[in-house]
């Protein structure tokens, strides 16, 4: 426990002195992204690694929620209620999307939250006098959370680490409280659980809404950092590309999906202004991690790791 | 008196194959009965319309006058049904405790709380332990049920079940596949369940069985063919001529 935390406040610190270190605006604000993917990929995470539940329409909580803070901040709203009634109404629409996609399991979840995801596309891409269509639509100004203005570069990427934190200690506490333990049983037997008293429907659906609401919550960081949302922030690829943050870092490590998103922002954003074809390269790196590490980059190294460090113990534990 | 477990007139089919023709049958609390009959004659198929794992295509099932069918199998677990499986169904990643945790947790409020850490749970993990130490498995509490023999796993079943202070307690084939020193430990952990939980248990092996039972309901083709004491049903010509001839 204490090496965890000698490790965690090294990460705090790191992550803390990245303004002082990166002083590049572009840099930094890739920092911002990372942190904002990397909630998302970690919101979904709860229901792909701990609930077993694959979701394909994961990025439509970053839509309901810019779309919603948008359309309640023009209409006048504070920026502290628009951000209440933006999360709570993605949140509510999560709660609804879980009964829906929760009618079936496997291909057919994956399928019912694909369609649920095309449908908030659509709207927002159809809408046109409610959500701009495909020009997409404007978000005024930044907040100022405590009176603190964050629109310049490090003080943005101060406040992104702030909620990413909280969000990051709430995920982390999840994944070990008696819920969490009572998701990761439905998801390795459901039978069993329910023949436990456990209502297995319950578990997941609860899931789905707290997952719904990180994902919202990464959907309000998303707003306030491009002040802009259009349908392409929401299209099936961006549900795809959090999922493969997830199952690219290690779906079963609380930190594989942030490890992931640092990987495919980095290429996505970096590497793609000297190679043309970083979706390739992309895909090589997924290839060559699955086959490598089927589990996952961080599951994959802590393996390495038990076995460099104990190299008598090397046959592994059946699983 | 009420009883424990009222199954009546119970009917399932697969398809055109009837598994559950016509069953009745009527536990009363603290009883310890029996339930044999040869392969297919729809023992699991029985304990499966009891825990709601199936639903039936009519009848009856009741737990103590109220009536199960209908509820959804975690419902009839919290108003005291346990049952343990004869095709192992546990969490093989994770500790021999972890296992029984999960058990409690079914019938606690807690399960629902994704704030609280489970490790300090210290009276969720002393009751997972005393149910451990119950069933003879108190020095493998912390090893991982992948890294344990069929036996243990057995009764880790049996803990589970246990644990959760069952009213009444399916156990199907609990003895299956286990080698005779492990029968005997499977024995004793049963000769010491309390009467206030009454058991319903399937089994082959006759031996271990017949001396367990204080009533007998022979099965074949999903119909009650003998019913009675231990010394009526071994008596009976037809429990002869369906399972003990063969």
């Amino acid at each position: 426990m204490t090496r965890g935390l000698v490790a965690l406040l090294i990460v705090a610190a790191a992550l803390l002195a990245v303004p002082l270190i990166v002083t590049n605006e572009f840099y930094l604000n890739l920092a911002s992204q990372i942190l904002i993917y990397a909630l998302l990929a970690l919101s979904l995470n709860l229901l792909v690694g701990y609930g077993g539940l694959v979701s394909l329409g994961h990025a439509s909580f970053v839509g309901l929620t810019s779309y919603t803070a948008v359309l309640l901040l023009n209409a006048g709203f504070g920026q502290l209620a628009t951000a209440i009634l933006a999360v709570a109404f993605s949140t509510l629409c999560g709660a609804l999307f879980g009964v829906l996609a929760l009618r079936a399991s496997g291909i057919g979840f994956l399928m019912i939250t694909l369609a649920l995801g095309q449908i908030v596309w659509g709207i927002a891409y159809r809408a046109n006098n409610l959500t701009g269509g495909d020009n997409g639509i404007r978000y005024a100004a930044r907040p100022h959370p405590f009176g603190i203005d964050i629109s310049g570069a490090p003080s943005f990427y101060y406040f992104t680490l702030a909620v990413f934190a909280v969000a990051f200690f709430f995920i982390w506490r999840l994944v070990r409280s008696p819920f969490g333990a009572a998701l990761q049983g439905a998801r390795d037997q459901p039978r069993r659980m329910r023949m436990l008293g456990h209502d297995v429907w319950l578990i997941q659906w609860f899931a789905f809404v707290l997952a719904a609401f990180w994902g919202s919550i990464a959907g309000l960081l998303y707003v306030y950092y491009n002040l802009f949302i259009s349908p392409h922030a929401i299209s099936l690829q961006q549900s795809a590309e959090a999922l493969l943050m997830a199952i690219l870092g290690g779906a079963s490590a609380l930190t594989g999906p942030i490890v992931g998103a640092v990987i495919i922002t980095l290429v996505k954003n970096v590497v793609s202004t000297y190679i043309d074809r970083w979706n390739s390269l992309l895909g090589a790196i997924f290839v060559i991690v699955i086959m490598f590490m089927p589990f996952g980059i961080v599951p994959g190294l802590r393996q390495l790791w038990t076995r460099w460090r104990r190299p008598a113990k090397s046959p592994e534990r059946a699983a | 008196m009420t009883p424990a477990l009222e199954i009546r007139n119970l009917k399932k089919r697969f398809g055109g194959l009837p598994a559950t023709r016509d069953v009745s049958l009527t536990v009363m609390p603290g009883e310890r009965r029996l339930i044999i009959g040869p392969n297919g004659a729809g023992k699991t198929t029985l304990f499966n319309l009891v825990t709601g794992d199936l639903s039936p295509d009519e009848g009856s099932v009741k737990l103590f006058g109220r009536e199960m069918l209908g509820l959804p199998t975690q419902r009839r677990v919290h108003l005291g049904l346990a049952r343990t499986y004869q095709i192992l169904t546990l969490f093989p990643k994770e500790t021999l405790t972890h296992n029984v945790v999960l058990a409690l947790l079914g019938l606690d409020r807690m399960r629902w709380n994704p704030w609280a850490y489970l490790a300090g749970q210290r009276r969720l993990y002393e009751a997972a332990r005393a149910a451990l130490v119950q069933v003879g498995l108190g020095d493998a509490a912390e090893r991982v049920v992948a890294e344990t023999s069929y036996g243990e796993r057995r009764r880790l079943e049996m803990a589970m079940a246990l644990a959760q202070k069952p009213k009444v307690l399916l156990l199907d084939e609990p003895l299956a596949g286990l080698i005779q020193e492990e029968r005997g430990q499977v024995r004793e952990v049963l000769a010491r369940v309390p009467r206030d939980v009454t058991i319903v248990m399937i089994e082959h092996d006759m031996d271990s069985a017949l001396a367990f039972a204080e009533r007998i309901t022979l099965l074949h083709y999903g119909e009650v063919i003998v019913e009675g004491t231990r010394a009526e049903v071994v008596a009976d010509p037809r429990t002869k001529e369906v399972y003990l001839g063969e």
